[in-house]
Formats: structure tokens, sequence, C-alpha cells
């Protein structure tokens, strides 16, 4: 057992992964730690608190992705961006803590990703936010599990949404994105993904760190 | 006139206080220039803004952040002089 600082990207199943790759604070491993039916995927880590840097949250996404698409592809419980763990027995204790929630977790999003679908005007353009909203529900809704609004942090921006989608529904999803700029070409659409499911798990740790 | 309604209701905090909160919570918007950045980043990653505007937009409003949270934890410990 390390007494060294830890990095946690997110939970899997129980499953021993050493992957050469970038990852937070420099780090060029990520690996698991396991706790009975858990393992959590982590990278060694200097500190505590890494910074928040673009770097940084670009290589804990890349690290989840990875995660996400290898090996014909795995559920993953994302943490957020910024988990640093003192040593190897203070995450054991919050896996031990936690495992329950993140048992259920995992069932709740086994097999599924998240997709995002931002659609901006051009700018200057308008468009009726309620009629572009009803198109969207009618072609995106039926083909997914679940659906969250964020937020509409630019005049410009419409449609800001992130979706919960069975693996198996991908093509039917990238194919009704298709359809969706082709019918609008007057719309910019940004189609990002797949991510590990950010939106769709509400677990907080914030104690034991 | 909600928010000064609630400024006032709090104990020794004076007309010149609240209207100097309002006056530097206007001007400093965290918000308002937390989304200029996201809107920044989603309009490079769709190439209507190039790498260089991008950067330079990114910067401008990085430091235009760090001057609006200083001002604000300023203002939660009282630092700051009106000046007329």
């Amino acid at each position: 057992m390390t007494d060294d600082a830890l990095y946690v990207y997110g939970v899997i199943e129980n499953e021993n992964l050493d992957l050469d790759i970038e990852g937070v604070g420099g780090a060029n491993r990520a690996y698991t730690v396991d706790y009975q039916s858990l393992s959590a995927v982590v990278s060694d880590i200097d500190t505590v608190e890494p910074e928040r840097s673009d770097e940084n949250i670009e290589r804990h996404d890349e690290v989840l992705q990875t995660i996400l698409e290898s090996n014909g592809g795995r559920t993953i419980v994302p943490m957020s961006f910024g988990m640093g763990f003192k040593n190897e027995r203070t995450l054991k204790n919050v896996l031990r803590n936690a495992r329950p929630v993140f048992t259920r977790t995992l069932r709740e999003i086994d097999g599924m990703v998240e997709l995002g679908l931002k659609v901006l005007t051009e700018e200057g353009a308008t468009v009726d936010p309620e009629e572009l909203t009803a198109e969207v529900e009618e072609r995106f809704d039926r083909i997914s599990v679940n659906v969250v609004e964020n937020e509409l942090f630019s005049d410009r921006l419409v449609i800001n949404r992130s979706y919960l989608v069975e693996r198996e529904n991908r093509d039917a999803f990238d194919e009704a994105v298709g359809e969706f700029e082709a019918a609008h070409e007057e719309l910019l659409v940004q189609y990002t993904g797949p991510w590990a499911p950010y939106n769709f798990v509400d677990i907080e740790i914030t104690a034991q760190k | 006139m909600f928010i000064v309604d609630d400024i006032l209701f709090q104990p020794f905090v004076s007309i010149l206080d609240a209207i100097h909160t309002l006056a530097v919570t206007e001007m400093y918007d965290i918000e308002g220039i937390q989304n200029e950045l996201k809107e920044n980043q989603l309009l490079f990653e769709l190439g209507e803004r190039s790498e260089a505007e991008y950067t330079e937009r990114k910067a401008e409003l990085e430091s235009e952040l760090e001057t609006a949270e200083l001002a604000h934890d300023q203002l939660d410990n009282k630092n700051i002089q009106i000046r007329q």
C-alpha cells in the first residue's frame, strides 16, 4: 500500500488496470486501487489539491474517455475534477463508506454514455427558442434514457443539453444529429462525446480527503 | 428594490455601504465574465474564432475575472475605499 497522495478519476467495477497515459499533475500512469467489488482509477500525485488548469482538466477527461471507450467499453462513475486523497488508506475508507452508492450508480448507468448537444444561432440571427426546443425534444428524447438541460451561458446559445444514451443507440443518435444539422444549415451545432456520464451521477465526496 | 431592502435589513449597514455593495457587484460581475469565458471557448471550438482571437480574449477575461474576484474578496473584508 502506497503512502503517496492519489488523484482519482472515477470508479469502475473491480478490474485490474495499469495504463501508460498522461494524467493530472504530470502523471504518466493511471492504475486501479481496489476495494471489494470496486476499483478506483487513480494516478500518483504530489498534492491533494491539483491546479485547475486547462491542461489538468483535459487530462482528467482524457483518462475517463480512455477507460470509457477501451476494451469494448466500460461503465465508469466519474469524479468531478480535483479529487485528491492523502493516501491509499483514506481512499479505501471512502470506497468502503460509499460502496452502496457507487454500486447502485454503476448499475444505473451500466452500458450508457453521455453525449452533449449545443445549438447556437449565427451572430445577429434570431430563432424561435420554443419551436426549436420542441423539435430537439421530438428528435432526441426517444433515443435517450435521460436528458439534462444545461445553462445557456451565451445569448446565441439556444440549446445546451446532455443526453444519457445506451451504447447501442449511439449510431441512431449520431444519425439524428446529422439529420438535425442538415435541416438547419442556419444554425451552428456542436455535438460532443462520448463522455463519462458526469451530468447523471450525483456523488459528492467532501470528507476524509 | 429588493436587493437594497435586503442589504439594509442587516444591522449596522449604512446606505453608503449598501450602494457601494451594489456598485461593486454590478461592476465586477463574476458570473458574467465566467459566461464570456465559456462562450469564447465554444466559439473557438466551432471555428468561429481564430486561435489568436481566442487566446487574446481568454487572457483579457481571465485578467478581468481576477480583478473581479479580488474586488469581491475586498468587499467581503470591507477593504474597499470609495473615492469621490
